[in-house]
């Protein structure tokens, strides 16, 4: 121990560093606290190793009776792919025209009064605290199965998310133009036109952007709940144990994932 | 001589905690006059800009901004008033990501509130005297560069020359010079008197270097703890009543 602070520390100051290594009593009564909130969650999740070993077998089963993809399929599945693909566009861009004027509310420096900026702030954490999963529940419910209501829901989801994320990039600006532009005698609505939206407007494309890439991804899971796209055909051939489609339908799904990464990365990339 | 453009009467300023930031402020500014204000910081040259651009509410007295009681004003009445004061600020404020003439551009919104330059349009019918603009202060060659790439002091020419897009009667500059160094401070300072005396406005400029005050000034007002202790030409203010605004009087102790 003492050979180990003399390495680190050229200057002779072993003893000095003595009190230093003792542990603070609120560090040790934190990591105690952190070790067995650790072991209360696996014992609560059942988590047994040996499940695993012995369940190798079923998998490397599945893994060989998805072998090889059924290709045959895959015309088929280009219509859903498309569907899934057009929940998130359609679903991001409903959801930024709606999150433009909202998050002007939800700042603080730009909201017109104090109770439209609570209101605003209020459906943004509504919209954004309930899952998106939970969102296609309801509209498939309400408006039945089918891509509209998975569509629908990343509506309201992205548009709590980018609302948010919209509100904090605009508080965040320099108020010094804004000031300036408001005493030249603009209106309201000029000074944030030219005020604000030309600083802001290459964030909320890139979180946009972003967003889009995460809708697509989200629209693939939306399906399970009966929201049409890849998901629901996943789901089918996962019921009828057409473990070869599923193969097939899982290459797809990653393509078109990475697929949305790359592009939205490579666009946020040029316009940062 | 005509009445004055900017006209401050017994201007009082209390903030919520009490304190006095000014008390019986009296202040004149005509056409082609520079007006330097000093003092130090915290003796309320701020405040009393901010009161005459009617961003602050005074306590009490009153204040003429080219006939105007712009202190009663609210709304657009107070954005028709303020049509007549250009405001130049100690950063630039510029819009970084807009071109240099987008910028200059924009302090003609005041004009044109119309349905286009509210979705973000410029007045293009505008580009040419924003053009002129641009050269009156030297940055004629910089129209179509990006403000965020301008120097210090050219940003801030350019933010002269957006408070004369406005076609302004007065110019209130708080503190222009402060993010400058000394030859860039230079330049705007001759700027300013070149306004004031060339082109006729009245310009109200608070500052922090007496001797830019004292070569470019027509008249030194000097603030302390919030009242005016001198309103002379510069050849008029001697140095110890200068020397005695910087001195630290005792906070008064509240009672």
């Amino acid at each position: 121990m003492n050979g180990f602070a003399l390495k680190t520390m050229p200057s002779p100051a072993p003893q000095k560093a003595e009190p230093r290594r003792r542990l603070h009593p609120l560090t040790f009564v934190i990591i105690l606290f952190g070790v067995a909130l650790f072991l209360q969650s696996a014992i609560v999740v059942h988590a047994r190793p040996q499940d695993l070993i012995t369940g190798a077998a079923g998998i490397a089963d599945i893994v060989s009776r998805s072998m090889p993809p059924d290709f045959a399929g895959l015309p088929d599945a280009l219509w859903p792919a498309l569907e899934t693909i057009d929940m998130g566009l359609f679903g991001t861009a409903i959801a930024l025209i709606f999150a433009l004027p909202l998050s002007l509310f939800a700042a603080r420096n730009t909201t017109p009064a104090k109770p439209l900026y609570f209101l605003a702030r209020g459906l943004i954490a509504l919209a954004r605290v309930v899952p998106d999963l939970v969102w296609a529940l309801i509209f498939v419910a309400a408006v039945g199965l089918g891509p509209f209501p998975g569509a629908l829901a990343i509506v309201i989801h992205s548009l709590g998310m980018m609302g948010r994320l919209f509100a904090e990039t605009i508080e965040d600006i320099d108020m010094g133009p804004v000031e300036a532009l408001t005493m030249t005698g603009a209106s309201r609505l000029a000074v944030f036109t030219h005020g604000i939206i030309p600083t802001v407007i290459p964030s909320l494309l890139g979180i946009t952007l972003y967003r889009l890439d995460e809708n697509i991804r989200s629209s693939l899971i939306l399906g399970f709940v009966g929201a049409g796209g890849i998901g629901f055909q996943l789901l089918t051939a996962m019921n009828l144990f057409q473990y070869r489609t599923v193969s097939m339908l899982l290459i797809l799904t990653f393509i078109i994932v990475v697929g949305a990464e790359r592009i939205s990365a490579a666009l946020r990339q040029r316009i940062a | 001589m005509s009445r004055p453009l900017i006209d401050v009467s017994s201007l009082a300023m209390r903030y919520p905690t009490g304190r006095m930031a000014l008390t019986e402020a009296n202040l004149t500014l005509s056409a082609g006059e520079l007006v330097v204000i000093l003092g130090a910081n915290g003796c309320g040259k701020s405040t009393l800009l901010r009161c005459i651009a009617g961003m602050l509410k005074p306590t009490s007295g009153q204040i003429q901004v080219a006939g105007k009681p712009i202190s009663s004003l609210s709304g657009r009445a107070l954005a028709d008033a303020r049509m007549a004061l250009g405001m130049v600020f100690q950063n630039a404020n510029l819009v970084k990501r807009r071109s240099v003439i987008a910028n200059v551009l924009a302090g003609t919104l005041g004009r044109h509130r119309t349905l286009a330059t509210s979705l973000g349009f410029l007045p293009q019918g505008e580009r040419s005297f924003a053009e002129a603009c641009l050269a009156e202060v030297g940055l004629q060659s910089f129209a179509a560069q990006r403000a965020g790439t301008l120097s210090g002091g050219q940003a801030q020419r350019a933010s002269v020359a957006r408070a004369l897009a406005q076609r302004p009667l007065a110019l209130l500059a708080d503190e222009p010079v402060a993010s400058l160094d000394p030859e860039a401070s230079e330049e705007l300072m001759t700027l300013l008197r070149r306004v004031a005396h060339e082109d006729g406005l009245g310009v109200l400029c608070v500052l922090h270097q007496p001797d830019l005050a004292r070569r470019y000034a027509d008249r030194i007002l000097g603030l302390k703890d919030g009242r005016v202790q001198f309103n002379d030409k510069p050849a008029d203010v001697a140095e110890v009543a200068v020397a005695a605004l910087y001195t630290k009087t005792p906070e008064p102790v509240a009672a």
